[in-house]
């Protein structure tokens, strides 16, 4: 028997961020935790629900995610990004991702991937998180060039990958310089240690 | 330990000497102090004679006592080439002398010097051209002669970093004007990069008065209040299209060196002057230095340079040479004053040190030093790789700018002369010209990006250059005196050898350049270039504007192979099943930027399992796109050679992609999910550059099409599952899909949960002929199903296996891989698929050439088997026909076949070769020639597909 799955592709977790009992296997293999906490923190939030909608601009879903090409945003529970001209994620728990996709209406040139296995995605937090990812992108991370709640393509030590700027608020209620990086996930132990790296310098 | 040359201490010097360093100077232990320049310390322990010439071995101390010194080049530890008028000292540093034999002091190469009128320039290339056939032994003799210091092959690799930074204004540059530009700008509101080549900022104000010291203390306070990053020991190594700078960094607190990659709005070239040698016999006597040595050695390091001098001045540095010799308790014997007509005709002295000057009005002054003080060269190296080309001035016997792009603006002594406040107020003008340029241009590049913040309002007007220029001061044109002399210290290039080349005809500066190597040594021309040009002039009996000169290129200054290689960043590819492949002895094999497992021991058993039980292999490589959209087949149909239209729900096929020219680019599956959802398959190489190929049909030839692309490639682990037990041990993990050979045959696909997992595919196909599944797992739990299928078909004898062994299944089964069977010039027919190349199809990529190639000749791929089974032809084994040495094709893949028990290849031979049971001629790479017969099928193994199909 076929099962159609023409929404939602690959495996949606049934509950918690989980199938089943089923754990989610990380892309990075070896972390030594000590290196990847400090002053610039390295977390791996790969297991997170991820989806990927790609819509035309005179379609209904287009309407209803909104944003600028280059922007991001939080909706409630869930994070949209709008990372290509026609291409939005949609990042949260996964109740709520897949709640959001079924309202979408994918009529016309529209469609949906869920890419939670496909791209890995770390977050690179800290006062000087700009400064670390200097060392392996060559993008313009100043405010004015790279505000919270922007996204872009871009290299990042010679992989493919987008990155989101997404301040969190600290424990103290200040704001914390943080960037979401997503890529292809066979290249997770490979970029973590290379991020690893870059931010060593800056504790 | 005494130093002997050390002055009394003083309020201008950077040494600290309440820090004593200790070192080792070529086996002699010596003391000098934080601060000191590794030249300097050794010139305060009483040693003037620091390095050996290139080609004649001449002794050799200090000329200008800064990055430049062609001198100056020594050898610390394992490290070659040290900069010593540069570089600061280090506790416990070893340093000795480079290219010498057996000592600095009894040098046995200077006997070069005896031969010295047969080694002009041009030497090598007259000499050893002939006969080519001893090159070899010229080469090893040279060889010994090699200047430099020594590499010591096991020096671990340090860690050199890289930056990217895009700060609105760089400066290149710290003295006076520099520091005035950095400063003005980041008070506009510019965010600035101030690259200073030396360990202080300050530039020629470190050597002045101590208003001058004052003044550079208060510029650096300012800038750092400012907010202007200040990289210190750095240079600006060179500019490229719209101000992207190299910036090597010496001076990073973890890192040996840090390349950074600047893209600047704005930069601001303040690189100063750098005071020129003069040329007289006699001008490499060690005790022959530039006035700015002298200044320096004296005020910054407390060493005094000589004991009695002679000062040839034609400007106020060598006016203030003069005042800090004096200073310093060294006799004045004499001040040649050039901005008269007197100049100096030549330098006496022994081996070792100069001892007396000769003047052009007859005198001879005795002295163990002589200060030149002659004129200075602009380094307008990066205004040059900006596209201007600097004018020269006789008036000021020195180059100026001309006409830089609008985002290059040069400032300070480079651009004319001036009092330190001028200097300053030049820096600062063209510091606030920086910004308004560098705001306008943010506005523009910030309102083109989409992820920017958003600009208000429109554009800022571009600024327009009202700066009031500095004025030119007027210099004696001072080059040669009526003497020969040294022109380039790092290759040993005289006046007398320009004079001589021109002769010969090398009479444009560029082949000059070339053909006599001045300007190309460690000095990069800083201090050659002008003397050269103005030699030339000289001996064409033209001036230097019709000469014309070389155009400085990058780097500014030399740069470590180390610093431009930076960190290593080579991305590898693991799938979700990598760490069980770790942990059970499996042999690695990188394709491209995967890592996989070639095998886990023996490749032959696994191989042998699979066929009589059941293997399963990580094939998460294999590319995977997903295609959603109702133009899909339309897609297709232009993609593959075959027909997709009518492919139904549940149903896969095959399909060869071509090239526009007919070459086969790519192979594979492609599964019809859903009535809009198909899931194509690439080869593990090709998965990229099909996406890519996929792409550019969409988005360039036919954007109507309504074709969403996402690549799946790692979001899907996949395994393979082969062997007579396949079906039984997949049975008992998949839920809602019926395995049964009549519901689920060959060539289809099905999705469900496997080992609880959910939407999975299931493909029903196989690369190594055997009954066998495929897989796809969500990549979050490929590991989970990996291990579930080893536990639970324990029973059935299921085992991994590799890359290696896949290969051989695939090889008995007569599979080709394209990129191994065939290559960059095989159009599909050569895939002998000819049922697959429908050219009653409207339109696809490669038609019109593969149909040509159909009613031409083209060679084949057919299976082809050795007459002696033991024997496996190398691949790529050439194919003769017979009794010739004419070649008719070749082995594409060979292997022993543990299945059959004999060796099985496949070879791509002409189409008259091709026939069933034609005999075939191989030639080994060992030379022999052996037999091998055409097979009638591709599939050494199976031929009828009664397995894979069962």
């Amino acid at each position: 028997m076929l099962v159609s799955w023409n929404t939602m592709p690959t495996s949606i977790p049934k509950e918690n961020g989980s199938v089943a009992d089923i754990q989610f296997e990380s892309p990075v293999i070896i972390v030594d935790p000590a290196a990847a906490c400090g002053s610039v923190t390295l977390t791996d939030e790969s297991s997170m629900t991820k989806a990927s909608v790609r819509a035309a601009d005179d379609t209904a879903a287009a309407s209803a995610l909104g944003l600028a090409f280059g922007s991001a945003e939080h909706r409630g529970d869930v994070f949209v990004a709008r990372i290509r001209p026609d291409e939005w994620m949609v990042f949260g728990a996964a109740d709520m991702v897949v709640a959001m996709i079924a309202e979408l209406d994918l009529g016309g040139y529209a469609s949906t991937v869920d890419i939670t296995h496909s791209r890995l995605m770390f977050r690179v937090t800290g006062g000087e998180a700009a400064k670390a990812m200097e060392k392996v992108c060559s993008l313009d991370f100043s405010d004015h060039m790279a505000p919270n709640g922007s996204c872009a393509g871009a290299s990042v030590a010679k992989v493919g990958c987008d990155v989101i700027r997404d301040d969190i608020v600290g424990a103290d209620g200040a704001t914390i310089r943080s960037y979401r990086i997503l890529c292809d996930r066979s290249f997770g132990q490979y970029l973590f240690d290379a991020l690893v790296d870059a931010k060593a310098e800056f504790g | 330990m005494i130093m002997s040359n050390r002055l009394p201490e003083s309020s201008s010097e950077v040494v600290d000497r309440s820090k004593p360093i200790r070192f080792d100077w070529n086996g002699k232990k010596m003391k000098g102090f934080e601060g000191d320049t590794i030249a300097s310390a050794i010139l305060a322990n009483g040693d003037h004679i620091l390095s050996r010439s290139l080609k004649y071995h001449r002794p050799r101390g200090v000329l200008t006592h800064d990055f430049w010194d062609p001198n100056l080049m020594v050898q610390v530890g394992d490290e070659p080439n040290v900069r010593a008028g540069h570089r600061r000292l280090e506790a416990g540093m070893k340093i000795s002398a480079q290219n010498v034999w057996p000592s600095l002091k009894f040098d046995a190469k200077a006997a070069n010097g005896i031969a010295g009128r047969f080694l002009t320039a041009g030497f090598y290339y007259k000499t050893f051209m002939k006969p080519a056939r001893l090159w070899p032994v010229y080469e090893k003799v040279l060889a010994r002669f090699a200047p430099g210091g020594e590499v010591d092959l096991n020096t671990p690799h340090g860690y050199h970093d890289k930056r990217y930074a895009h700060p609105d204004v760089v400066v290149a540059g710290a003295g006076p004007a520099g520091l005035a530009a950095a400063i003005a700008a980041a008070q506009c509101g510019a965010s600035v990069l101030l690259v200073e080549h030396e360990y202080e900022v300050g530039g020629h104000l470190l050597w002045g008065t101590d208003d001058d010291r004052a003044a550079a203390a208060t510029l650096l306070a300012q800038a750092a209040a400012a907010g202007v990053e200040i990289l210190t020991n750095s240079t600006v190594t060179g500019r490229y299209e719209d101000n992207w700078l190299g910036i090597a960094q010496r001076s990073h607190p973890i890192a040996v060196e840090r390349l950074i990659k600047a893209r600047a709005k704005v930069l601001v070239v303040a690189a100063g002057l750098i005071e020129r040698p003069y040329v007289f016999q006699g001008n490499d006597l060690p005790g022959v230095m530039t006035s700015g040595a002298v200044s320096r050695l004296i005020n910054m390091y407390g060493v005094k340079p000589g004991k009695c001098a002679v000062v040839l001045a034609a400007n106020e540095s060598g006016d203030q040479a003069v005042e800090d010799l004096k200073r310093a308790d060294v006799e004045v014997a004499r001040v040649v004053d050039a901005r008269g007509s007197t100049t100096v005709n030549c330098a006496k002295g022994s081996r070792t040190r100069i001892k007396s000057v000769e003047v052009s009005d007859g005198s001879s002054i005795d002295c163990d030093l002589l200060v030149t003080a002659v004129g200075w060269t602009a380094p307008t190296s990066l205004l040059n790789m900006s596209g201007d080309r600097p004018v020269y001035d006789a008036a000021a016997a020195r180059f100026f700018p001309n006409s830089p792009p609008d985002n290059v603006l040069a400032t300070g002594g480079i651009t004319g002369d001036g009092s330190r406040d001028e200097l300053i107020a030049h820096g600062r003008a063209t510091g606030e010209l920086a910004a308004g340029r560098a705001n306008a241009a943010r506005h523009r590049i910030q309102a083109a990006t989409a992820s920017a913040a958003a600009v208000a309002g429109d554009e800022p007007e571009y600024p327009s250059d009202n700066r009031a220029p500095l004025t030119r001061a007027d210099h004696p044109e001072l080059h040669r005196s009526s003497t020969h002399g040294l022109v380039d210290y790092s290759e040993d290039i005289s006046s007398k050898d320009l004079f001589g080349a021109a002769a010969e005809g090398f009479d444009s500066v560029e082949l000059l350049k070339r053909f006599t190597t001045a300007t190309m040594g460690p000095s990069q021309g800083k201090l050659e270039t002008v003397n050269t040009v103005a030699i030339l002039a000289e001996a064409r009996a033209e001036t230097i504007e019709q000469v014309g000169t070389t155009v400085w290129r990058p780097p500014y200054a030399p740069i470590s192979l180390g610093a431009l290689g930076g960190r290593v960043f080579e991305p590898v590819r693991v799938s979700s099943i990598h760490p069980w492949h770790e942990a059970n002895g499996y042999t690695p094999i990188l394709a491209g930027q995967w890592v996989r497992p070639e095998h886990y021991g023996d490749p032959h058993a696994e191989v042998r399992n699979t066929r009589t039980n059941v293997g399963i292999t990580d094939v998460t490589p294999l590319g995977k796109l997903d295609l959603q959209g109702p133009d899909v087949p339309k897609l297709l149909s232009q993609l593959y050679t075959n027909k997709w239209m009518k492919l139904p729900v549940g149903g896969v096929r095959y399909g060869i992609m071509c090239a526009e020219d007919g070459v086969v680019l790519d192979d594979g599956v492609t599964a019809r999910l859903g009535e809009d959802h198909y899931l194509m398959t690439t080869t593990s190489s090709g998965a990229g550059g099909v996406w890519n190929w996929v792409e550019n049909w969409l988005q360039t030839e036919h954007p109507e099409w309504q074709v969403h692309v996402t690549p799946l490639t790692t979001g899907l682990t996949s395994i393979n599952i082969a062997g007579p037990n396949s079906r039984k041990l997949l049975s008992r993990l998949v839920d809602c899909i019926d395995l049964g050979p009549g519901a689920f045959e060959y060539m289809q696909v099905r999705t469900g949960t496997i080992a609880e997992v959910d939407n999975c595919i299931v493909w029903r196909i196989g690369f190594t002929g055997e009954l066998s599944y495929e897989i796809h797992v969500p990549s979050g739990h490929g590991l989970h199903v990996w291990n579930a299928l080893l536990e639970q078909g324990e029973d059935l004898g299921v085992a991994p296996f590799g890359l290696e062994a896949q290969r051989i299944m695939r090889l008995e089964k007569g599979h080709f891989i394209v990129g191994q069977d065939t290559d960059g010039l095989s159009k599909a027919p050569t895939t002998g698929m000819i049922s697959l190349l429908k050219l009653d199809k409207d339109d696809w990529a490669g038609k019109t050439e593969v149909a040509w190639a159909l009613e031409d000749d083209y060679p084949v791929i057919v299976a082809v088997q050795p007459t002696d089974p033991k024997i496996v032809p190398e691949e790529a084994c050439q194919i003769l026909r017979d009794g010739t040495r004419e070649i008719v094709g070749r082995i594409t893949s060979s292997r022993h076949s543990p299945t059959l028990e004999r060796s099985v290849c496949l070879a791509q031979v002409s189409r008259e070769f091709a026939v069933a049971g034609t005999t075939l001629t191989v030639l080994l790479a060992n030379g022999e020639r052996i037999n091998a017969r055409v097979m009638e099928h591709h599939a050494h193994f199976d031929p009828e597909g009664e397995r894979l199909r069962g």
